[in-house]
């Protein structure tokens, strides 16, 4: 019986971590990360540089195997790599450094990828032309990607993770190196995702996309969870900048000054 | 750049390859440290050599011997150092100037740097002790006035790495355009490859002696024997004017001119030749100066290619090459394939490999087999057939045994597929198919023609082809799973891998004729059960092919399962190795 309701919570839960943890060396990247992301969230995962957001988006997309702990994507173990594989069917990721083929056009490579996700080609065509217009990648349709400019890049990968359809969306910095109007249309396009039930899981440094877009907020310091709540309950209580400055202890970084800058 | 600022720029340079070394832990750097003390024993070695040579062999030689001798020490250090600058087409800066602009240190001084540093190459490694060795030995050998070698040699080394520099700076600056920069590599490796390869193609292929004598018997005379005598050291060589007059003229030969005109006493043409090469080689690195800095500040005329605007977009898109359905293949492996595919055919180190290996197998092959097709029996022909198979896979098996490294940040997006990690290792291996159809196919047909083979043999062959692609694939996906290494985009170079990756490789490459020794079974027992008089050798090994094919195909479908599971757990390994990009 509790079988049954711990898997019927796992259900509505998109991801789920227990103790964690990704070590290079001596270092501790990630460390005991307990995590909770309810199904159709649009979840903020913030953190000063080097607390171990990609490390943690890494982990969970499967680009890097976990040191020790436990992790479930839509209730499905992501260690057991069998599963792993089906889960990814329901998944789409942004990853921080991008995963090109530098010798495909943009339409080429979604077109790949629509296969990949085993959907109708039919539907690979539709949704192709669809996204190339709407990230504006229709006018460049015979450079290659290695000609993209990054941020051409970032846009072409985002269509890619949104081709098929993702129940669950992994999205690490994807506003960096991207323009004001193309920003606005990726913030519209993820809003809709979310109304439609999809789940996003998103890292930024740039604390004010996170303030208009997300549902739920973690934050995360030296390779652990330090914060987690929802938007609405830190709007009441201030803003974002404030409480993430608390949680990641700038206090000292405040009252630090370069000697040569004081006289 | 004052003292300190050099000393900083030396130690970052030292502790980048530190790190790298100390990255790739203690077995690989004293690997690494074993090659290098090899380079420098085998420089010495040259040395010596050259010494002994100078002192010994060349000491009573003719003027014209060693005018000769010097030309072919030139003619192999240029071809050697063409090969290394094909490899790595696009200069790679020992100190990364783009990250230097912005600091007060002389641009001058960090361009000296680089390109004094670019003189740590195994051409200069090996050949410089040579070159100085043999004038030592000249100078001990001969007279004294042979010193004067030593500012031809160098000056003529200076010469042609200061062209050099500036040249792979050009090719850098043509190549900001990435489209451009394809057309360049592909390009310039064909001509160098063709001109590389004409002397073989007239001297031994189109008119090698025993192929002119075989057709024209009555002109097999003394005289020409004489002429495909070797000369003797101490004979007099007699040189036509004309190639003579050119050792003037061009500067690659001035060396050469240098050493015989010392040979006969007169000094002049090597303090000519000295004075010649310092000009031209001072002209060249302040044009590289000068192309460098502007490429860096952006002042070069980086043009970009006009390409058409849509100015009509249709509603209906065409549809494209990776919509195709491959009959027989699961719909994912299939994607797969042809995206593999699409990529190699457009990546111009591909191009490179490929064209480079079927030139050099061509040649290599027609020296080997057609200059013999005369006295070779129609026993021993099947035998050219399948060796004619293996000198493809010869030529391929980079692209085959490191399917990864060519992925590069790509390989990222495999890792995030949901398919099972059998149709990736399928996909790779379709992708390459045609290439090594299409070559062999080629080879066979041109040895169809050029030495009047039966068709059964022919079409064995082709059996043949495939079976060893299966065997290749097995093996390559192994290696590719196993040993990956990640190759820089647009060159054919490993970046910087560690030195055990580099020993797996070289004993993979020396094991691959091992691997091919399957294929030469049929015409084997073909020609066993011929000489015992059973069956006839062609339709043993017709069918032997066959049955050989159908066995590999069998192991190869059961091992995707197997390689696919290890290339699952290898994933995350192999996707540190080849996204990372090493300083």
């Amino acid at each position: 019986m509790e079988n049954l309701s711990g898997l019927n919570s796992r259900m509505t839960i998109a991801i789920e971590t227990h103790g964690l943890t990704r070590c290079f060396g001596d270092l501790y990247a990630v460390n005991g990360l307990d995590l909770c992301v309810e199904a159709g969230k649009f979840y903020g995962f913030l953190g000063p540089n080097g607390a171990g957001k990609s490390t943690t988006i890494k982990m969970l997309t499967g680009l890097l195997a976990p040191t020790r702990g436990t992790m479930y994507l839509l209730g499905e173990d992501m260690t057991d790599a069998n599963k792993a594989r089906e889960i990814k069917r329901r998944v789409g990721v942004v990853p921080e450094e991008l995963a090109l083929f530098d010798n495909l056009t943009a339409r080429e490579y979604l077109t790949f990828v629509g296969r990949m996700y085993q959907l109708p080609m039919a539907t690979v065509r539709d949704r192709c032309q669809e996204l190339l217009t709407i990230m504006s990648l229709d006018n460049e349709e015979k450079k290659l990607t290695l000609e993209y400019s990054h941020g051409m890049k970032k846009k072409l990968t985002l269509a890619a993770a949104l081709i098929p359809n993702p129940d669950l969306l992994f999205l690490d910095e994807p506003f960096e190196g991207i323009d004001a109007v193309s920003s606005r249309l990726l913030r519209d396009t993820l809003k809709r995702c979310v109304q439609r039930g999809t789940t996003v899981f998103l890292t930024s440094h740039v604390l004010e996309i996170v303030e208009k877009l997300c549902t739920d907020v973690g934050i995360i310091a030296k390779g652990k969870l330090v914060y987690q709540d929802t938007m609405d309950q830190i709007r009441k209580s201030g803003s974002l900048e404030e409480r993430f400055l608390e949680t990641v202890d700038s206090d000292h970084v405040e009252r630090q000054r370069l000697s040569w800058l004081e006289d | 750049m004052n003292w300190s600022q050099l000393r900083t720029i030396l130690w970052l340079r030292w502790r980048l390859t530190r790190n790298q070394w100390s990255r790739g832990g203690p077995l690989n750097a004293v690997i690494t440290m074993i090659a290098a003390a090899g380079g420098i024993t085998f420089g010495a070695g040259c040395g010596i050599a050259g010494i002994l040579a100078g002192a010994l062999a060349l000491s009573r030689a003719s003027p014209t011997v060693i005018l000769v001798a010097w030309d072919l020490i030139i003619g192999a250090f240029l071809l050697f150092g063409t090969i290394g600058i094909i490899s790595e087409i696009q200069r790679s800066e020992t100190i990364d100037i783009n990250r230097m602009l912005h600091l007060p240190i002389s641009q001058r001084d960090i361009f000296l740097v680089n390109y004094l540093a670019s003189h740590l190459t195994p051409s200069i490694i090996l050949f410089l002790p040579g070159m100085m060795g043999l004038s030592v030995g000249l100078v001990l050998g001969r007279s004294w006035t042979m010193i004067c070698m030593f500012p031809l040699v160098l000056a003529f080394i200076f010469m042609i790495t200061s062209w050099t520099y500036c040249l792979r700076g050009w090719l850098v600056t043509l190549m900001i355009n990435k489209r451009r920069r394809r057309a360049i590599i592909t390009g310039v490796t064909f001509a160098f490859i063709l001109v590389s390869q004409l002397p073989n193609l007239f001297g031994n292929v189109l008119f090698h002696p025993e192929r002119h004598r075989s057709n024209n018997t009555t002109q097999s005379t003394q005289s020409d024997r004489q002429t495909t005598s070797r000369p003797h050291i101490g004979k007099d060589l007699a040189l036509p004017h004309a190639v003579l007059a050119a050792h003037n003229y061009v500067p690659f030969l001035w060396v050469g001119n240098g050493a015989m005109s010392l040979a006969q006493g007169n000094a002049w043409p090597a303090i000519l030749g000295s004075a010649g090469a310092l000009l031209i080689g001072g002209w060249g690195l302040r044009r590289a100066y000068r192309t460098t800095f502007r490429f860096y500040q952006g002042q070069t005329a980086g043009r970009s290619i006009p390409r058409k605007t849509n100015a009509k977009k249709d509603t209906a898109v065409a549809r494209n090459f990776l919509e195709r359905q491959l009959p027989g293949i699961p719909a994912e492996a299939a994607a797969l394939a042809l995206a593999f595919f699409r990529s190699l055919v457009r990546a111009p180190e591909v191009k490179m490999a490929l064209a480079t290996n079927f030139f050099m197998m061509l040649f290599f092959g027609a020296m080997i087999f057609v200059r013999r097709s005369a006295t070779l029996g129609d026993t021993f022909k099947p035998f050219v057939a399948t060796g004619s198979i293996a000198l493809v896979f010869f030529g391929i098996s980079q692209l085959m045994c490191n399917q990864f490294g060519f992925d590069r940040g790509g390989f990222r997006q495999l890792v995030l597929l949901p398919v099972p990690r059998k149709y990736i290792l399928l996909g790779k291996n379709l992708a390459i198919l045609p290439i090594a159809v299409g070559i062999g196919l080629t080879f066979l047909v041109l040895i169809k023609i050029a030495m009047h083979i039966s068709f059964i043999i022919i079409i064995a062959a082709g059996f043949q082809l495939v079976t060893a692609f299966l065997l290749l694939s097995m093996a390559g996906n192994l290696m590719s799973v196993l040993v990956p290494y990640r190759i820089a985009s647009g060159t054919l170079k490993p970046t910087k891998i560690p030195a055990m990756t580099v020993f797996l490789i070289m004993v993979s490459h020396m094991l691959l004729p091992a691997a091919m020794i399957p294929i030469f079974l049929p015409p084997a027992l073909g020609l066993l059960l011929s000489k015992a008089g059973w069956l006839p050798a062609a339709m043993v090994n017709f069918f032997l092919s066959i049955g050989l094919l159908g066995i590999l195909a069998l192991f190869y479908w059961l091992s995707l399962t197997g390689l696919g599971n290890l290339l699952q757990q290898q994933e995350k390994k192999i996707l540190q190795v080849v996204t990372q990009e090493v300083e």
